[in-house]
């Protein structure tokens, strides 16, 4: 049996007294798309944080293709190709569309801190990056400053960058937040094809999104995980549909 | 694709630049001109060096004369024992024994003060600083106390009969250098590690989450940062042929940041107009007045106030309004703004004159200004220039009016045609 792609064993977050994360255990296999849903505070980015090595866990372990990475660093993860986006946009807000590309990619394709190498004539890396300005649409606005460009595109980079170094396991912390709906769909098929045969799990409130894109859903609430499984599982549980009383089990519904 | 640009304008600048190496000697005859533009090219390489950390890692660095100090002063005892025939060290090469022994003192002191960025880092240089000052005059031996370590360059092996006696000898190496340091520093830009910088300057959480350590990266930045400032000092030791306690101290420190500053830091040719201007302030005008730290004091003051990307930045703001041929029409209002300024600077260093002139008893009161003598007790030359600076004031926000009308003007034609060609 393969190793799941992301597995969390018993895994807790406390800030102080308070207690976040209480003891979530969640195996997520190779190639499936997840979705995590739950309502506002209920630790879903935390969660995010945690297996990105952003945060540090109070308890339990996190295992990467089978391998713990319980407390390695972010850069770390990164290197063992878990690669995240965040809910407020964090790219390099003076460096060109290009460049903010180019920087997700630069250590993954093995040059890392090197001062020998023109950055300008590294081949491929610079095909790789046309390839990713090409998929996230924005390869006409390469030469543009990160920072003046439309929230949409941001988002859109905020993607780029996350995939650029052709991470395995992707973590998308909101990508559709604030969006118009055709900006929406436009995300969605984005996500879709930037994502294809890899693990993929992100936080997303919409359901439209989340319907259309993952196999697997796992629903957050205080902390715990109230159920987790494919869309129709997690519609028929009963613990879902209580905590969800109202406005989204109504949208779950209608969805 | 603009990936691999065919750059023809900067090899037309690289040119130009190793041009005016070439012939600034040539057209600044005299041996102060000279004296003047050797120490520019060695403050170049400081503040470029130092531009690394500042403008390139965002490293506020309150201690680089530790580098180029303690490279100056590894250099000056390899200088003197290669004077001794204890091996055949030409003195061309001494600044790459500087150099490395900055890289060895910025492996070693690197390692700590980048463990931590912003304001950490800037108090650990501080505080590193103080404590290099101390050591320095602690070890007289090695670093021969408040006199420093003298040496004599003619007496190194000369080959090719080069035995840098003659100042124009000095000068070119100092080019050499410089032009060499200057191009490798620019290089160092344009690679992974140089654009990585830039991204942890601008957002080092994010750099971690494309898989960078950015303690490493901050820690290799200012390695070879502190091997330009190593060559900077070895070719100091090489013109003045002394190395003290100075070299090392804060004094030098802040006045590389000064440079970087009113040059202006967020861009790569920056600091090399800083140090022309710093040298121009601590070399040349220090010979005329006592009061120049003064004068390059309020330089900083103003630049921080009014143009926070240095002089650079008001160079490159010109280039949209020529490019669509619109300067000609801000050719007047600068002109008047820039007779303003003066007459105002006119009037303020007449007060400050006076004012040193007064403080110094062992002096006559009597005193000679822009070719005016006068007597600082009487109070006519005080009504005099503080009229003479309040006028240049009244005119310089009359004609900054002007300035900001045409500017503004201009501007919004530009922003107008960016939209139509957009």
């Amino acid at each position: 049996m393969t190793a799941a792609a992301i597995e969390l064993r018993e895994v807790r977050k406390s800030f102080g007294k308070t207690e976040i994360i209480r003891g979530v255990s969640l195996s997520i296999a190779k190639g499936e798309r997840h979705a995590l849903i739950g309502p506002n505070g209920a630790g879903k980015s935390t969660l995010f944080n945690l297996i990105s090595g952003r945060f540090e866990l109070s308890s339990g372990n996190i295992l990467l293709n089978g391998e713990d990475i319980t407390g390695l660093r972010p850069f770390e993860i990164n290197r063992k190709r878990l690669s995240r986006s965040f809910q407020i946009t964090n790219i390099f807000q003076n460096m060109t569309v290009y460049e903010n590309i180019r920087c997700g990619e630069l250590w993954a394709a093995g040059y890392k801190y090197s001062f020998w190498h023109r950055v300008g004539g590294l081949r491929d890396v610079a095909e790789r990056t046309e390839e990713v300005l090409e998929k996230i649409g924005l390869a006409k606005r390469r030469h543009v400053l990160a920072g003046v460009l439309s929230y949409a595109e941001q988002r859109a980079l905020e993607i780029g960058i996350t995939i650029a170094g052709g991470a395995s396991v992707i973590l998308l912390d909101e990508p559709t937040a604030g969006m118009s709906r055709s900006e929406t769909a436009r995300a969605i098929e984005l996500i879709r094809s930037v994502t294809e045969g890899k693990t993929l799990i992100m936080v997303e409130h919409d359901m439209g999104v989340v319907f259309g894109l993952a196999d697997r859903i796992s629903v957050l609430v205080y902390g715990e995980i109230l159920a987790s499984g494919t869309q129709e599982e997690v519609q028929a549980s009963a613990a879902v549909q209580e905590a969800y009383l109202g406005s989204t089990h109504k949208e779950m519904a209608d969805a | 694709m603009r990936y691999e640009p065919l750059n023809v304008g900067r090899w037309v600048l690289w040119g130009a630049t190793a041009l005016v190496f070439i012939v600034a000697p040539f057209v600044f005859r005299g041996g102060f001109a000279l004296t003047l533009m050797t120490q520019m090219g060695i403050m170049i390489i400081f503040a470029l060096s130092y531009n690394m950390l500042l403008g390139q890692g965002g490293m506020l660095s309150f201690g680089h004369a530790v580098y180029s100090g303690l490279g100056a002063y590894i250099a000056v005892h390899a200088l003197n024992l290669a004077g001794k025939g204890a091996f055949p060290l030409p003195v061309a090469l001494l600044p790459l024994v500087g150099g490395l022994a900055g890289l060895f003192f910025g492996v070693i002191f690197g390692y700590v003060t980048t463990k931590k960025a912003g304001v950490t880092f800037a108090m650990i240089t501080l505080g590193l600083l103080e404590l290099v000052f101390a050591c320095v005059l602690m070890f007289p031996g090695f670093f021969g106390g408040e006199g420093g370590i003298t040496t004599n360059r003619t007496a190194a092996p000369a080959p090719f009969g080069v035995n840098f006696g003659a100042p124009l000898q000095v000068y070119f190496l100092v080019a050499v250098w410089c032009f060499a340091s200057m191009a490798a520093m620019f290089a160092l830009t344009q690679t992974p590690l140089g654009r990585m910088a830039n991204a942890v300057r601008d957002n080092p959480e994010r750099a971690e989450f494309v898989g960078y350590n950015t303690q490493y990266v901050r820690f290799i930045q200012l390695m070879l940062s502190a091997f330009f400032a190593g060559v900077s000092g070895a070719l100091s030791c090489v013109n003045f042929e002394i190395v003290s306690a100075e070299n090392v101290s804060a004094v030098r420190s802040g006045g590389v940041l000064l440079a970087a500053f009113i040059g202006g830091f967020p861009f790569f040719f920056g600091p090399i107009i800083g140090a022309i201007v710093f040298v121009f302030f601590a070399a040349a005008l220090s010979g005329f007045t006592k009061a120049w730290l003064l004068y390059l004091g309020l330089f900083f003051v103003g630049m921080v106030l009014y143009a926070p990307g240095g002089i650079a930045s008001l160079v490159l703001m010109q280039f949209p309004v020529l490019r669509i041929g619109r300067f000609r029409e801000l050719a007047w209002p600068y002109t008047g703004a820039g007779a303003a300024a003066l007459v105002a600077i006119a009037g303020l260093v007449g007060i400050v004159e006076m004012v040193y002139r007064l403080s110094d008893t062992s002096l006559s009161s009597q005193m000679t200004l822009f070719g005016i003598d006068f007597d600082a007790k009487n109070t006519l030359p005080w009504i005099g220039f503080a009229v003479t600076l309040a006028a240049g004031i009244g005119l310089l926000r009359m004609a900054w009016r002007a300035v900001s009308a045409r500017w503004n003007a201009i501007q919004h034609d530009l922003l107008a045609r960016q939209k139509a060609a957009a």
